[in-house]
């Protein structure tokens, strides 16, 4: 335990049942929340104070079990044996409450005092199932706190629950097959170890990670005692272990559900199940996926253009008068206005030009999210995943990519084939764009008409199809895995909570990229000054105009996608209001600048997944590419238009 | 017991120590502990059912043997399934008894009424008969898998196979359990089941290892007023445009 005051929470639950929500209820920060699994890929920390005592709390990803099935698991297990928390806290979804009751089985046997933290109780009995949570609390011996999801209201139950949290009640107990076994282990390791019971439980169970977790934890010596112990036990026992384990398990989560839930029989229906159901349909599906996406384009091209031309005439165009009234044309003139100017290149863009477009599409992106859309659409699409060698696990992480690229490569670790990460991870980086770059570029190629969009998307999606194919071909065949993959229920999301999420994505966005804004045009800037840039686009013009028929500026645009995606896509929409792209050009320099480069957070997740070497080989591919199927696209282009 | 029951227990016990891959009459003693008879091993031997090594260390059961074990075992683990599944009995105690008396056509009919499982509730392998060879599937099967359900169908959980751990695992992490009650909701692209409150995607190789009871009559019924057989699905049904 920790020797200071302070003590530690570690948040648990399955993938999607409101743990950010917890956290950011005890710790008043905010991390991003939403309706899908996955929303957290890494461990956040933050601190609270309950009465006197203060906290350290750990937010983790999902976990369906101590019994793991993948590395990303791993580590919120890895995390609950090394960190010793005082308190766990574990959030259930009222509508998967077998479902949780599972995990909340293997909590009770590590020992530590226990929260159930109980949301969407309204949602289930709109569905004729009552969960009682007294009496859930009763069977289970540990306190049940009601937290609404939605709106974070039980957060000063959750804080009264923290400090009477207690280990529950033992009354699971296995056969007696199991329990023999487990006394026998026990008998032949040391006091010492934590969680013991557990321990024996999980090596019964032949848990593939644990000896790997017992090594670095106590060393060799621990881990033969334990290993020998324990596989001698299994050669006496003629059964299947996990079984006899589920088995003693799932009578047990059926006493306890029985006993806190009162339910008339009843299945998902509604406008929510229909919608959902039509969302995945391969005949509805498709056009429902089409509206959606032609609405978000005429949100942005007619609501954030119209957005931002407004603010340049009523924002921009005072200051840069200004200025120029104020500031004699020169040196200090173009340092602040000029081409590469610091406020014209840097915070313009930023404010004027990318905020507007981002804030109408987030808010739309933000409101699928927490609708629970994009997983649901994503069964669509298995068909094809099978086609370029990657089975259904595959597909959550490549969705995510839509959202945040970085985020996306974190979750290939739920991805449990090496190649098929290999695959997801390359496919991410390269031709996807992320919620801001496509915001954007839906914005820049609204101004040359939905025909450009369809195209440059088009292209997109085949370039690709035939990465994933000519990667399918190149990689060593492995056995596929499993697909088996819960939806989020479709919700109509809170007004409020896509409100804040909007609020702030525009706010980390700002504080994140208004800094690199800056700093690349000054550096620009200083570059252009030296002569250095004009040297290098001297020496790229036959590649720019020739091959890519792009003008020489977009070397600019190039540059500013190695700092930031968003910046460059700025500097696009600068060009065509500067008549200085035609309708091929715009389209040639989206499908440039969305696949060049893997934003600098990206390259790092990729490193941290993939090791230096292979990150970088693949950076490199990925830019040969980008630039050999720009040039190509230039051609074909050129042929019909 | 009967003389014919101890040998059989006998050819049990050499099955049990052929799938942990052992030989060694050493284990044989271990396994019957203060029980052995040696008169009964003798018999065995005398039958030409099992026979000892040269060097008297190891037994093994003559191809005779082990057809007669392997048709033991095979009515001992159906029966545990049928206790397990269809009564939903302990599975331990009843079937000792059953496996020596039921004639071996009755042990196919059980098996092509729980569709042929695979593994006992124990999870070891039941050694196939003719009929899973065949693949006898009919109005006769009780248990189908999932992957035969009509769209908008619901049925209850009649057991999984699976001898991948982490799999079994994963499915029943999802409360996809004997006794839980599904709805399929789609089966293409991929599969959709709604089982306790979640909707499941998953793929059709899952789908088949997942075997329910056969849903009640009325539902097929409908079905078969339509004229349509019921395995063949044609693909407006399946994208699951029958909805209940």
């Amino acid at each position: 335990m920790s020797g200071s005051d302070t003590q530690k929470i570690i948040i648990v639950g399955l993938p999607n049942t409101g743990k950010s929500h917890v956290f950011n209820s005890l710790t008043g920060e905010y991390t991003l929340v939403g309706n899908y699994p996955y929303t957290t890929v890494e461990v956040k920390r933050g601190r609270a104070r309950i009465k006197k005592t203060s906290y350290e709390v750990i937010d983790t990803p999902g976990l369906h079990s101590l019994y793991i099935h993948s590395e990303e698991e791993r580590e919120v297990r890895d995390l609950i044996f090394q960190e010793r928390p005082d308190v766990l806290i574990q959030c259930i979804d009222a509508n998967r409450l077998k479902q949780s009751l599972t995990l909340t089985a293997d909590l009770m046997e590590l020992e530590i005092p226990l929260v159930a933290a109980l949301n969407s109780i309204d949602e289930t009995e709109r569905r004729g199932v009552r969960v009682d949570p007294s009496a859930l609390s009763d069977m289970l011996g540990i306190p049940v706190v009601e937290t609404d999801a939605a709106d974070g209201s039980g957060g000063k139950n959750l804080r009264e629950a923290v400090q009477q949290a207690r280990r529950g009640r033992d009354t699971l107990v296995y056969g007696d097959i199991i329990e023999a076994a487990i006394e026998k282990i026990l008998a032949q390791i040391s006091e010492d170890l934590v969680c013991r019971r557990k321990l024996a439980i999980l090596f019964l169970q032949k848990d593939p990670f644990l000896p790997d977790q017992i090594k670095t934890m106590y060393g060799d010596e621990v881990l033969s005692v334990i290993a020998s112990a324990a596989n001698e036990t299994i050669t006496g026992i003629n059964a299947n272990i996990g079984r006899l384990i589920n088995f003693s398990r799932n009578k047990w989560i059926e006493s306890v559900f029985d006993g806190a839930v009162e339910r008339e029989r009843s299945y998902l229906s509604g406008f929510s199940e229909n919608f959902g159901w039509l969302c995945r349909h391969p005949v509805f599906g498709i056009p429902i996926l089409l509206a959606i996406i032609l609405l978000m384009y005429v949100l942005v091209v007619d609501v954030a253009n119209v957005l931002a031309a407004f603010m340049e005439q009523t924002l921009w165009l005072p200051v840069e008068q200004r200025i120029n009234a104020l500031v004699p044309a020169g040196i200090l003139n173009d340092f602040l206005i000029g081409h590469y100017g610091v406020l014209s290149l840097g915070l313009a863009n930023a404010f004027i030009t990318v905020l507007p477009i981002l804030s109408v599409f987030f808010l739309a992106f933000n409101i699928l999210e927490d609708v629970g859309y994009i997983p649901n659409v994503s069964v669509l699409t298995k068909k094809i995943f099978e086609k370029i060698g990657l089975s259904g696990s595959a597909i959550m992480p490549l969705v995510l990519g839509f959202g945040c690229k970085t985020m996306a490569t974190l979750t290939t670790r739920s991805i449990r084939s090496k190649r098929e990460r290999y695959i997801a991870i390359f496919l991410i980086a390269f031709a996807i764009p992320c919620a801001a770059q496509l915001g954007l570029n839906m914005s820049i190629l609204g101004r040359m008409g939905i025909s450009a969009f369809v195209i440059a998307f088009a292209t997109l999606f085949s370039v690709e199809i035939c990465a994933g194919l000519i990667l399918n071909r190149m990689l060593k065949q492995e056995k596929q895995s499993d697909f088996i993959q819960e939806l989020p229920r479709i919700r109509l999301p809170s007004v409020k909570a896509v409100l804040k999420k909007t609020y702030f994505r525009l706010y980390w966005f700002l504080k994140e990229a208004v800094p690199v804004f800056i700093y690349a045009a000054v550096t620009l800037f200083v570059v252009d000054r030296i002569g250095i840039l004009g040297m290098l686009k001297d020496a790229v013009r036959p590649v720019m105009e020739g091959f890519l028929g792009l003008p020489v500026e977009m070397v600019d645009a190039l540059i500013l996608c190695m700092a930031r995606h968003e910046a460059a896509a700025a500097l696009v929409i600068n060009l065509i209001e500067n008549d200085q792209l035609n309708y091929i050009q715009s389209i040639v320099a989206v499908a440039i600048t969305t696949m060049f480069v893997p934003c600098f957070a990206n390259i790092v997740s990729m490193i941290k997944e993939l090791g230096m070497r292979s990150a970088l080989i693949m950076v490199v591919t990925i830019n040969i590419s980008a630039f050999l199927l720009s040039g190509i696209l230039n051609m074909v282009l050129k042929l019909f238009f | 017991m009967s003389q014919n029951q101890e040998v059989d227990e006998y050819l049990e016990k050499l099955w049990y120590m052929k799938e942990e891959q052992t030989d060694k009459l050493e284990d044989l003693y271990k396994a019957c502990g203060a029980g052995f008879s040696r008169e009964t091993f003798q018999t065995l031997i005398n039958h030409g059912l099992a026979e000892i090594s040269a060097d008297g260390k190891s037994v093994a059961l003559t191809p005779k043997g082990e057809k007669d074990a392997r048709q033991i075992i095979r009515s001992h683990r159906l029966a545990e399934r049928l206790i397990h599944d269809a009564l939903g009995g302990d599975f331990e105690a009843g079937a000792c008894e059953f496996e020596h008396i039921v004639a071996p056509e009755l042990v196919d009919s059980i098996c092509t009424l729980l569709g042929h499982p695979r593994e006992c509730p124990h999870g070891m392998p039941i050694p196939k008969g003719e009929c899973c060879l065949r693949f006898a599937r009919s109005a006769q099967s009780s248990v189908i898998p999932v992957a035969e359900l009509e769209v908008g169908q619901e049925a209850r959980v009649a057991y999984v196979n699976c001898d991948d751990d982490s799999r079994l695992h994963r499915i029943d992490g999802l409360h996809i359990r004997p006794g839980a009650i599904l709805k399929l909701h789609q089966t293409y692209p991929t599969f959709v089941l709604e089982c306790e409150g979640a909707n499941i995607a998953l793929d059709r190789e899952i789908a088949k290892d997942i075997c329910v009871w056969k849903p009640a009559a009325p539902v097929l019924a409908k079905v078969g007023r339509r004229g349509r057989g019921r395995k063949k699905r044609g693909w407006f049904r399946r994208m699951g445009f029958r909805r209940e």
